[in-house]
């Protein structure tokens, strides 16, 4: 005889033998659970599958409890989802692992760096490049030129030095470019249209990612040719173009039509373009250099520091005076001091009112900016810019500088030595102190006070309908190019989701997220970074020859295989923090005790993370009510609970099956094999 | 004349054992009135033992309390001499006495009257009468659940389930195999009313059983008794031996049909195991850790196989009623909750011990007229029914009647009975805190909300009793309380807030008071009270400085003491040890 009863208002129809669990199931009423598998006895430890019945007093647990005839089921009521959300929380309160390694969760566009470092070292390039272009195009570009805020997350710095992230991305991005290009997969055409305003890392990746989706996707680029700041912002020897032309192309071959040349509010028209696409893409990047607001600065031979880069990037050649100097102390400055030594230049000075510790540029750039011969003076401010008789730059006046208090930023505050000046003779001036956006053209849009477009940072929006933006242009104004890659990336599903009707917020996913220090990592072995091969300071001063080689293919398996491997290996197959993100769980409300312990080595191949388990029996159940042996069980009560083997470890290979069983039913990362197990319940 | 001592275990632990030994030693050595020696179980009087009981020549009954090894040989010689007059001294006092006079037993009837080591004691007192009377009048099944109906009893070991239901649905589940089980693992601190009946009275449990056994089909039955009750079990299976024997128990008892054997099984000291599921579990030899529910046991208990399972009181009521009727059962009480219940008293009272009345009576009455009021007088603060499972009552509602519904108004339970009496010198936080220590150590570790909801409420309280609390802690203990509630898989994790929730709830300015004030109004909690020395009223006796544990009061005598702050340990040696009140805390 069958059972009539509703679950959130879908009619299910359930056998004398169903549970609430079994019958919603097969009416496609999802209802999460951690300790069901049909194959066992039903257990109902993990409390997550609690239903709400009308006129029952109590929560049931769907895994046990008999529907019966007009039973209301509700599975989504306030009391449910505190009810399993807590619960999720408690878990959670007491779960220590890495869902994802430090790498991951600091690079703003999420690349999987662990997963692509870890399939380097295994001689998966293809796999790796395809691992990075789940994140974003361009790799080869972008592991030449990134900041690389993974590797300053890295946590193999606890044992001596982090892993060589971003030159591993571009050693097999350039292996794969040069042996088999990746091709993007592209879906069915959707008949949706949209215009990208910018080709710079920003705009490739939306068009990238929208093309994929399957919408007709156009770019408007100001410039002869895409690649923005990429192009004509960082020099040649940093990142040939050849190389950036390349992963173009690959995008350009997925159906991306680019248009060059075109200058919103000159060629096109904002409004037009709004109307004749479905949706718009402003990322159009940061073009305008800071003025210093220093007398002098209107001189001839007074440059922004990017407009002298794009120069160079649109061919021209600069002329540039003997003496040279570059105000401002991040990569810009860099970019601009070392090219001008290419160009000729006998002294350039860096010119920045703080020390080198505070200074942004990445070490790496001072350390060869340093080696190309350029002079740095530090804890000096431009006063004054005086000129030549013919009104040309002359000189420069700096005011002597010490550092007091620190400021908002937390750098020690930079204040004048009174009455101490140092003069000295340049032929030009180059400024490099920041970049602002500039929206010429885009009629009716909101900006902020600095001039950049205000967008919502979760939906991207602006305050136009069909209107989105990105990048550099957007709110806080210029950072690194990933962070542009990144605000891009998440645009796109936006505007994909816009497309289709609904309006979603990018929401970032909940992660569980352990602490390490040195302490965890004595044992490790040291093992040194792999050294970037390239041209000697002599070889690269007169040229814009690149100035790396490349990892060689065992210099770059020897780094990846350095890495520690934080982030959990289950983390896809994972129940818990699939149902973790789908309650929007804060354990942080539920402080305290945090179980450490070492893990349990079960029987070769597996061994047991408790930290990670959530004890929801499958493990021991399996083994006793599905293989028949009882080699794992339960020691200990309440808090201090343990899933152990019940035999000694020198008796392990006499008792324990190893069929793998117990890994196959773990819901989380706990029960681990070193033979790969496809993770797998029935319910 | 007869001389009774009472051995319960807490005869035994006051000396009772001794006492014994000396007045046998002495009556073996030398008997000149032909006086008989005898023990019997414990009578609820546990604050004055040990007890012996003389009963004249004329049957009429002295009892002597407090009585010590050297007491035993005065009682022996006025024995010897036929004159008890010497004895007065030892004699119960009147107010004493009205500790059992204003009790009304039915379970504990026999408790304190019989040896229970003796099968005859028991048969003298209508023992086995009630399984004779089914057998031999041909009662049926259904004749029997029907009295147990009419009776109105419900289960006495906390959740408190009509009898009759849970017989009834176990006789009707299918199987030719039913199980019939007593749950004698009484775990919850502050109750031993299940001891004292398998101490004192076990015959009376096999027959309860006996009869359950009958009215359900069941031909196995088991006592799940926890180990840490040797005694009980000494006993228990001395009377399955002699009810054996007697044919009470085994094939065609009394000559019919009917055959049941009975066997022990010692629990290993797991508190969930108190839990039915559990204890089936544990008696089918796996972890004790709760099944779901449903399927009941009625339908699939011990082995699957249709079980039903009472507490040791339930049964103990059940020949009474039987002999009585049902209707003598249910003319005690009040309209929802029949008969009578035991309760252990015990905490800040004068009188602790077990105390049997009938449903209906004020938890007042319990408190000041049975169990004399609290110790030194100290005003009253609440009383903690049901143990970790139950909540507090607070002064103000000390003529709440006890009965099922009225007492769960409160937020405590009836629970099985036990009742911890404190005064105002407890705090009600460190109090919750203590009894969720106990649930959060006797999870079985087996559902989240239990195993780290009571982990994390225990560490709230812990740091408020430390005066580490925070704004929203209160709210934060609501929120997991109610969480546990409806989350637990079984009863000890979905009563286990309730020992918080109703301190919150009658007491919630002593929280916000350690929380807010960093202060401990009763003066309980070490880390937020400091103990100094009233040098107006030091006479400097040194008696302080002598029980100090830490050399931390130091002083001239005859001038006053001073503590040391920095090496105090918060013992409370020192007040105690003042006779003058000059011992402070702040």
């Amino acid at each position: 005889m069958s059972i009539k009863y509703t679950i959130d208002g879908v009619e299910v129809i359930a056998e004398a033998s169903d549970t609430i669990l079994s019958s919603a199931l097969r009416a496609g009423v999802e209802i999460p659970t951690l300790c069901f598998d049909k194959r066992t006895a039903i257990y109902g430890a993990c409390g997550i599958c609690l239903v709400e019945v009308e006129g029952v007093p109590k929560l049931l647990r769907a895994c046990s409890a008999k529907p019966m005839e007009g039973y209301v089921v509700h599975t989504d009521s306030d009391r449910v989802v505190r009810a399993r959300k807590t619960a999720l929380e408690l878990l959670l309160s007491d779960h220590t692992g890495d869902c994802r390694g430090p790498c991951k969760l600091n690079c703003p566009a999420m690349t999987d760096c662990q997963k692509y470092v870890q399939e380097i070292k295994n001689g998966q390039f293809k796999q790796a490049v395809e691992t990075i272009y789940e994140a974003f195009p361009i790799p080869a570009s972008i592991g030449r030129v990134c900041p690389h805020p993974c590797e300053d997350a890295c946590r193999r710095q606890l044992v001596e030095e982090p892993i060589s992230i971003a030159f591993l991305k571009a050693f097999a991005a350039d292996k794969v470019l040069a042996e088999d290009p990746y091709v993007i997969p592209v879906e069915p055409d959707t008949g949706k249209k949209v215009a990208i305003i910018g080709g710079g890392p920003a705009g490739l990746t939306a068009a990238y990612f929208l093309k994929m989706y399957g919408h007709a996707v156009t770019i408007f680029d100001q410039q002869p040719k895409m690649g923005g700041m990429l192009r004509y912002g960082i020099p040649e020897y940093r990142l040939p173009k050849a190389v950036l032309d390349q992963e173009i192309s690959i995008i350009e071959k997925a159906g991306v039509v680019m248009k060059n040349n075109v200058k919103l509010g000159r060629d096109i028209q904002f409004d037009d373009i709004r109307n004749e696409y479905d949706a718009v893409l402003l990322a159009i990047g940061a073009w305008t250099s800071v003025p210093m607001r220093v007398p002098g600065e209107d001189l001839d031979g007074v440059e922004g520091g990017i407009y002298f880069l794009e120069k160079l990037g649109l061919g021209e050649k600069p002329l540039l005076g003997k003496n040279v100097a570059v105000c401002g102390g991040g990569n810009t400055a860099m970019d601009c001091c070392r090219t001008a030594i290419r160009l000729g230049a006998e002294n350039v000075y860096v010119v920045y009112r703080r020390t080198r510790n505070e200074m942004p540029a990445a070490d790496i750039e001072i350390e060869e900016a340093e080696e190309e011969g350029v002079t740095f003076k530090f804890l000096t401010n431009p006063a004054e810019i005086y000129a030549d008789e013919n009104g040309h730059v002359a000189g420069m006046k700096l005011q002597i500088m010490e550092l007091g208090e620190p400021d908002a930023s937390g750098r020690r505050r930079p204040v004048p030595v009174e009455g101490a000046i140092e003069d000295i003779k340049v032929d030009n001036v180059l400024m490099a102190i920041g970049q602002i956006a500039k929206c010429d053209g885009v009629e009716g849009i909101e900006l902020t006070k600095k001039g950049t477009i205000v967008a919502d940072d979760m939906t991207f929006r602006t305050n136009i309908d069909n209107v989105f933006a990105a990048g550099d242009v957007t709110n806080r104004g210029a950072g690194i190019a990933i962070e542009a890659i990144g605000e891009a990336q998440k645009a796109a599903l936006c505007i994909n989701n816009y497309l289709e009707g609904d309006e979603v917020r990018y929401k970032k996913p909940y992660f569980v997220e352990d602490e390490k220090t040195e302490a965890d990592f004595e044992d490790r072995p040291k093992q040194a970074r792999e050294k970037m091969p390239g041209l000697s300071p002599e070889e690269r001063r007169d040229n814009f020859k690149p100035i790396y080689f490349g990892f060689t293919e065992e210099q770059a398996i020897n780094e990846a295989s350095r890495c520690l491997d934080c982030g959990c290996h289950d983390y896809y197959d994972c129940r818990l923090i699939e149902y973790a993100n789908w309650y929007d769980v804060h354990p942080e409300k539920f402080p305290g005790e945090v179980h450490s312990r070492p893990i349990i080595k079960v029987a070769d191949p597996i061994s047991h993370n408790p930290d990670k388990c959530v004890l929801c029996g499958l493990c021991y159940r399996t083994c006793d009510q599905v293989v028949g042996q009882t080699f794992i069980g339960l020691y200990n009560r309440g808090f201090s609970t343990i899933v152990n083997p019940m035999v000694p470890a020198d008796k392990a290979a006499t008792f324990c099956a190893t069929c793998l069983k117990c890994v196959e039913v773990c819901p989380t990362g706990a029960m681990k094999s070193e033979i790969p197990v496809v993770r797998r319940v029935e319910r | 004349m007869k001389l009774v001592v009472g051995e319960g275990s807490c005869g035994l632990a006051a000396g009772a054992g001794a006492v014994y030994d000396r007045l046998d030693t002495l009556l073996k050595e030398n008997n000149p009135t032909g006086a008989v020696l005898d023990i019997t179980g414990c009578n609820g009087m546990c604050f004055l033992e040990p007890i012996v009981d003389l009963y004249d020549d004329e049957g009429t009954l002295h009892r002597y309390v407090k009585v010590t090894e050297k007491d035993a040989d005065d009682i022996y010689a006025a024995v010897s001499a036929g004159d008890l007059s010497s004895l007065d001294r030892l004699g119960i006092t009147p107010d004493d006495a009205h500790f059992l006079e204003a009790q009304t037993r039915v379970a504990l009837r026999d408790c304190g009257l019989i040896n229970p080591e003796n099968i005859d004691d028991y048969i003298a007192r209508d023992g086995y009468k009630a399984i004779e009377k089914i057998l031999k009048t041909g009662m049926s099944q259904d004749d029997v659940i029907e009295q147990i109906d009419i009776s109105g009893l419900r289960g006495r070991g906390g959740a408190g389930f009509s009898t009759a239901f849970k017989w009834r649905a176990a006789k009707n589940s299918e199987g030719d195999e039913k199980y019939l089980i007593c749950n004698a693992d009484e775990g919850d601190p502050g109750a031993f009313m299940d001891r004292a009946v398998i101490e004192g009275d076990p015959h009376n449990l096999i027959e309860g059983m006996l009869i359950g056994a009958y009215a359900i089909g069941a031909s196995t039955a088991i006592v799940y008794v926890r180990a840490e009750y040797p005694l009980a079990i000494v006993r228990l299976e001395k009377a399955i031996k002699d009810a054996t024997a007697r044919g009470y128990l085994g094939d065609n008892i009394l000559g019919s049909d009917f055959s049941c054997t009975l066997r022990i099984k010692a629990g290993a000291g797991a508190f969930v195991c108190g839990e039915e599921t559990a204890l089936i579990e544990s008696l089918e030899g796996k972890r004790g850790m709760p099944r779901l529910k449903p399927p009941f046991p009625a339908q699939s208990g011990y082995w699957q196989k249709p079980s039903n399972i009472n507490n040791v009181e339930t049964y103990a009521n059940v020949p009474w009623i039987i002999n009585n009727g049902g209707a003598a059962f249910a003319a005690m009480g009040t309209e929802q909750s029949k008969g009578t219940k035991v309760f252990a008293l015990s905490g800040k009272i004068k009188r602790g011990g077990l105390v049997e009345i009938p449903m209906g009576t004020t938890l007042r009455d319990v408190i000041f007229d049975i169990g004399g009021g609290i110790k030194n007088d100290v005003p009253f603060k609440a009383v903690q029914l049901g143990g970790p499972s139950g909540g507090c009552v607070p002064a103000e509602k000390l003529d709440t009647i006890i009965d099922y519904a009225e007492l769960g108004a409160t937020g405590a339970i009836m629970g099985s009975g036990g009742m911890v009496v404190m005064d105002e010198t407890t705090c009600m936080v460190n109090m919750a805190k203590f009894f969720l220590d106990f649930t959060a150590k006797e999870s079985c570790g087996k559902c989240i909300h239990c195993r780290l909801g009571t982990k994390r409420m225990l560490e709230i309280l812990d740091r408020i009793v430390k005066g580490q609390g925070e704004e929203g802690d209160i709210e934060k203990l609501e929120e997991l309380c109610y969480a546990i509630k409806d989350g637990a898989l079984c009863g000890l994790g979905q009563t286990a807030p309730n020992p918080v929730l109703t301190t919150i709830r009658y007491f919630r300015d002593e929280f916000e008071a350690h929380i807010e004030g960093h202060h401990c109004p009763a003066g309980e909690c070490r880390d937020l009270i400091t103990y100094s020395i009233n040098k107006d009223k030091c006479v400097g006796c040194s008696a302080c400085s002598r029980q100090c544990p830490a050399n931390a009061i130091t002083g001239e005598l005859k001038s006053p003491f001073e503590i040391d702050p920095e090496l105090c340990v918060k013992c409370g040696n020192c007040k105690t040890a003042c006779r003058f009140g000059a011992v402070e805390v702040h």
